[in-house]
């Protein structure tokens, strides 16, 4: 396959991740049923990780599937289905309410940081280098217990103080004792 | 195609994109698990942003593909928390509407 060619291809397929992007991200922000939101979020993830393949960076994208698609959606998912109201709906938004100047403020809140940041990168960002090569799984594996064995070692640590905070926050005392 | 748009630039403005989405959503959102959707939105960008820099920069290519794999590993301890706080929430209150959860009237 020509250079040029792929390099077209490679925008297209931009393109597609970005659409799912938006489309996912439009729906997490703005569906007023909660399972809906995740699944804007769902697509939003799949949306990313398509970004890391065009990156060429095939076992963070493997990663954002396994880890938050996997693991987090349903954590999620258990936290809707969890917050069920006596009233039976499970986990809706009460947008209505809210249009007016809550949604003013809100736009004004997303659009401040993002058009100053967006004035900055379109300014001041270098040239983008031709793709490196791909970073093995090896390499990666010896930089994570080489130089950053402590960061690894906190990661665990942090990962093993949120569970157990979890199942303290969730323990029932047993009632009428 | 405009001159300053490499690849480096398109892929910073699509996480910029997931932190504005998710910025308007912790706002507008009343119940914890929609805000908490917004968050795993704004962490996600900021992942994107990370490889991006990695890997069409001359910065370290490993160290900007380890913070990431960190970042969703904190991703994924916070979620976790953030669960059981939601319980915890639901059970004390009834309601996981933020505008709801308060002790003090006024």
């Amino acid at each position: 396959m020509g250079e040029a060619l792929q390099q077209q291809l490679a925008y297209v397929g931009y393109g597609l991740y970005l659409l799912l992007i938006i489309a996912g991200g439009l729906a997490a922000v703005m569906s007023t049923s909660l399972v809906r939101a995740l699944m804007g979020l769902i697509l939003t993830l799949f949306g990313v990780a398509g970004m890391f393949l065009l990156m060429n960076a095939p076992f963070l994208a493997f990663m954002q599937i396994l880890i938050y698609v996997g693991a987090v959606s349903v954590l999620i998912f258990f936290a809707i289905m969890l917050t069920k109201t006596p009233e039976g709906e499970a986990g809706a938004e009460n947008m209505l309410e809210w249009i007016g100047m809550r949604a003013g403020l809100a736009v004004l809140a997303a659009l401040t940081p993002a058009i100053i940041m967006a004035t900055l990168i379109v300014k001041k960002a270098p040239a983008a280098l031709a793709l490196k090569p791909e970073v093995t799984l090896a390499q990666l594996g010896e930089f994570l217990t080489g130089p950053f064995v402590l960061a690894f070692e906190l990661i665990s640590v942090v990962l093993l103080a949120a569970m157990a905070g979890a199942v303290v926050l969730g323990f029932e005392r047993r009632k009428g004792k | 195609m405009i001159p300053a748009m490499n690849p480096l630039v398109l892929f910073h403005l699509a996480a910029l994109l997931l932190l504005a989405l998710g910025l308007y959503g912790i706002t507008i959102r009343k119940t914890l698990v929609g805000m908490l959707i917004s968050v795993e939105l704004m962490l996600n960008g900021a992942g994107l942003a990370l490889v991006a820099s990695a890997r069409l920069t001359p910065a370290s290519d490993a160290l900007g593909q380890v913070g990431t794999l960190l970042v969703m590993g904190l991703a994924a301890a916070e979620a976790t928390l953030v669960l059981a706080i939601i319980l915890v929430v639901f059970k004390r209150f009834g309601t996981s509407d933020s505008a709801k959860i308060s002790t003090l009237r006024g």
